[in-house]
């Protein structure tokens, strides 16, 4: 009798968790008339106010077509176009702007999206509408661009002297043929010299529509202040017709191995695993691949915890996914002494999962981690914020990861490995100390 | 907020956050700096942070974190002017969101305490192989600064700039003493640590009765005798001096340090901080809409001030062959800054952003947690309210004297080669 209350208590206390959370991670939502999706967390327990205003424009399209008429892009066009927006036609910047009532602003672009933010505690509204406007008013001209090109080769240099970066965009340029996640995201030095004003116009025509794009706001606010912002700009409904173009990946990888030679302490290396593009985006599928790189790599591992001790690896090693419309792929790796064994060492443990299947505690304790992480994400009003935005531009929401996380079982993640893990699909990076810095 | 004295030497400040998901609980254990025992400390945290008496299995422990809802237990080392750190911190989700219905605080207590009170010693030592596995990850840091070469150029500038000074201890401490450490002379390391530390705990949406208990039962167990910390004090003045190192980079890297004649005094920290945000500390500082925007020079240009050390640091990434032009763009803003009067719109948006920054401290325990521990080891410990009053009072004129303090002491500059062609071959 006594068990059954306390299951009965525990299972109780866990539906009133949940639902807790169900609360807690809906925002209020708002169409507006422009088409304009509004999301607004209140969060009057704090004092500032963290706004995003993003669009599904990243630098994955690179193909499109605008009321009929394809365009091609360059790459690095997006994270070009991030940059540029925060100057208007009287040469002002909009950090200027920001930085009159103390906000601090900034902005981001990924493979699927394009946001600008700011945080705040004071004059909300005005930083509303600071954002508002100079996201939906640009101005570019010939001189303008071409300084850009200069700040942004800067950038570019600047990544292509980390070890980490490399790895990441090696493999990926190994896994993929065409998909355009297989280059940086900024773009070449060469590639950013073929953008032109007209060539932003039009991306702005074609993403920057009410209808393409998310507001989200968390913090001390209230909807209705936002909602009064948003009423009072003026946004006008798209009137172009938007179609992507998908590029037909291949299912084969383009590549099984590069080596590259960087001023490093020690090797670094990497292996990449390229998923059915088809997989990409869905929620599920993210949850299945995020459980696939603890189960192998993360600190609950048997592996990871073998090769520390073996001196194999160092803390820095791990796994992440790259998930996205048409593409899906899991990347794996870090500093090594000794590149033959570790890549020895990791694919045997990949067939070792293949053949003995999930580990049931450590799925457990990795879906308790998983639960723990979205809990802490909503105690921050930049996560809350950021996060409905990203994950409302992807076409879910905040609780439906906690849902289908809580639902997921050890025999999900069983039955996707073969899929993930695919040997055919897999590629490796190795970079390796210049001949000066080795011993 | 409320600190209180529970031994000597030892201080507990209880932060209510209630409106938290997460509690935080941190020990931090400040030790007088020195060169001879610098490698040892290095090492001490990356032993600790592998287990402990109870659980000396890294795995099983991550999987007991995990477990918790991935709590956070870290042990770290770092400096702190001339002295040394090592913190032992929990973090992880309150009991009210734990969807089990877990008693979480007292597994967080249990397990923050053991790490750092009960670490897994044997016999006076500790575990041979758990040395053995973290003194070559240990080698393995000290050498992996050069993958980062902004790290890297900021370190090489700072150790021209410290020469032998205790303040510029290295935070890994020394290749050349990483061998003669052994297990034994690592756990005198640690009975050394909690016996003369001073140490703060920092309790952040816990009960600070329920840690201070805690505390109180750990302490019975141990003779301490506290030891007085270094003095932090300042790098004298004296003629600038240049460095350059080749490096295989696309961009190359300028360091700046600078150094004042004295000790900052609380009192002008005011006028500090406004001079800091407004020569280089916000996206529309001097620095970065003049040398990076209006003069393209550079990809990054920020400047940042270390109170404890009286230091004053401007780093960029930059193209090797503009490295003149910007250093000379950054002593043209510095100067500026000295010479001609600051106005008062420029004024305002300093302390407008810095309004901003300071209300928010209390929005993360992070946040609540730094804000804090600076002004402790400052022996301030004013609120950011307070300190907001006094940036208000601050005078255009305040922020130039504060601005003529500095010398340049240290320009170190990281050649790129400029170009991207590593090696490469496809297979």
């Amino acid at each position: 009798m006594v068990l059954e209350k306390d299951m009965a208590d525990n299972q109780s206390k866990t539906r009133a968790a949940l639902a807790r959370l169900c609360t807690e991670m809906t925002p209020q939502r708002f169409v507006l008339d422009s088409g304009l999706t509004v999301l607004v967390s209140e969060m009057p327990q704090f004092k500032g106010v963290h706004a995003v205003f993003g669009t599904r424009f990243g630098s994955a399209d690179k193909s499109f077509s605008l009321d009929g008429q394809t365009v091609e892009l360059p790459e690095g066009v997006a994270h070009f176009l991030e940059h540029k927006l925060f100057e208007d036609e009287n040469g002002n910047d909009a950090f200027e702007l920001f930085s009159a009532t103390g906000a601090s602003a900034n902005a981001f672009t990924s493979f699927d999206k394009t946001c600008f933010l700011f945080s705040a505690t004071d004059e909300i509204e005005k930083n509303l509408r600071i954002l508002l406007d100079f996201v939906l008013h640009p101005y570019f001209s010939e001189k303008t661009v071409q300084k850009e090109q200069g700040i942004i080769a800067q950038e570019i240099r600047m990544y292509q002297d980390s070890p980490e970066f490399r790895m990441t965009f090696g493999l990926l340029g190994n896994l993929y043929h065409v998909c355009p996640v297989r280059s940086d995201i900024a773009g070449t030095v060469e590639s950013i010299q073929k953008i032109t004003p007209e060539m932003l116009y039009r991306c702005c025509e074609a993403f920057y529509a009410p209808d393409n794009m998310v507001l989200s706001v968390a913090g001390n606010v209230t909807a209705r202040q936002v909602l009064e912002v948003c009423n009072g700009v003026k946004i006008a409904p798209s009137g172009h017709r938007l179609q992507r173009q998908k590029l037909q990946e291949p299912d084969t990888v383009f590549a099984k191995e590069k080596i590259l030679k960087m001023q490093v302490s020690q090797p670094v290396w990497g292996i990449g695993y390229k998923g059915p593009g088809a997989l990409g985006g869905e929620v599920k599928n993210e949850l299945i691949c995020d459980f696939i790189t603890e189960l192998l790599a993360g600190e609950t591992s048997p592996l990871y915890n073998r090769l520390y001790d073996e001196n194999l690896i160092n803390a820095g090693f791990g796994g992440e996914y790259l998930s996205g419309p048409g593409y899906c792929s899991l990347i794996f790796g870090g500093e090594t002494p000794d590149p033959k064994a570790l890549q020895a060492a990791f694919e045997a443990e990949v067939q070792r999962l293949l053949k003995n299947g999930v580990d049931e505690e450590q799925f457990l304790c990795t879906k308790n981690q998983m639960l723990g992480q979205a809990i802490m994400g909503l105690e921050s009003i930049e996560d809350v914020a950021t996060d409905q935005a990203a994950v409302f531009l992807r076409g879910h929401s905040l609780y439906d990861e906690v849902e289908q996380l809580s639902a997921l079982t050890a025999r999900d993640v069983e039955a996707m490995l073969p899929t993930l893990l695919d040997r055919e699909k897999c590629a490796t990076i190795l970079i390796m100390p210049t001949d000066n810095d080795g011993e | 907020m409320k600190r209180e004295t529970i031994a000597p030497g030892v201080a507990l400040t209880a932060i209510p956050a209630d409106s938290f998901k997460s509690c935080r609980i941190s020990l931090n254990f400040i030790v007088k700096g020195d060169r001879r025992t610098a490698t040892a400390q290095a090492l001490l945290p990356m032993v600790m942070e592998r287990g402990w008496l109870e659980c000396p299995d890294m795995q099983v422990l991550s999987r007991q974190l995990a477990r918790l809802y991935g709590a956070n237990l870290t042990v770290c080392g770092g400096t702190l002017g001339p002295n040394r750190t090592v913190t032992v911190s929990i973090s992880g989700i309150r009991d009210e969101y734990a969807v089990g219905g877990e008693n979480l605080l007292a597994e967080y207590l249990r397990l923050v305490f053991g790490v750092a009170f009960r670490p897994d010693v044997k016999d006076g030592a500790f575990s041979r192989d758990a040395v053995r596995v973290e003194k070559e990850k240990l080698k393995q840091l000290q050498k992996s600064e050069i993958n980062d070469k902004r790290i890297y150029c900021l370190r090489q500038a700072r150790r021209k700039f410290y020469g032998t000074d205790v303040a510029g201890l290295e935070k890994y401490g020394y290749p050349e003493d990483v061998g003669s450490i052994t297990p034994e002379g690592l756990y005198a390391t640690w009975l050394d640590m909690v016996t003369t530390a001073q140490l703060e705990v920092m309790a952040l949406g816990v009960d600070g009765g329920t840690v201070r208990d805690r505390l109180l039962q750990e302490l019975a167990g141990i003779r301490r005798q506290p030891v007085a910390l270094n003095m932090p004090h300042a790098m004298p003045v004296g003629q600038t001096r240049f460095y350059e190192e080749p490096v295989d980079a696309t961009q190359g890297k300028l360091c700046m340090l600078f150094t004042q004649r004295q000790t900052m005094t609380p009192e002008k920290l005011p006028a500090m901080r406004l001079a800091i945000a407004l020569l280089g500390g916000t996206p529309t500082s001097r620095l970065f809409m003049n040398v990076r925007e209006k003069k393209s020079l550079c990809y990054y240009c920020s400047a940042s001030f270390s109170v404890i050390a009286s230091c004053l640091s401007i780093d960029s990434g930059i193209n090797t062959a503009d490295a003149e032009k910007t250093r000379l763009a950054i002593l043209s803003e510095m100067e500026n800054l000295t010479n001609q009067p600051v106005s008062a719109r420029e004024l305002d948006g300093a302390v407008r952003y810095l309004t901003n920054a300071l209300e928010s401290v209390s929005d993360s325990l992070s946040g609540l947690e730094g804000w804090y521990l600076s002004e402790i080891s400052r022996g301030t410990l004013k609120s950011p309210e307070q300190v907001l009053k006094e940036l208000k009072a601050v005078t255009p004129q305040q922020v130039t004297q504060a601005m003529e303090s500095f010398s340049l002491s240290v320009v170190y500059l990281l050649k790129g080669n400029g170009t991207d062609d590593c090696e490469e071959e496809m297979l």
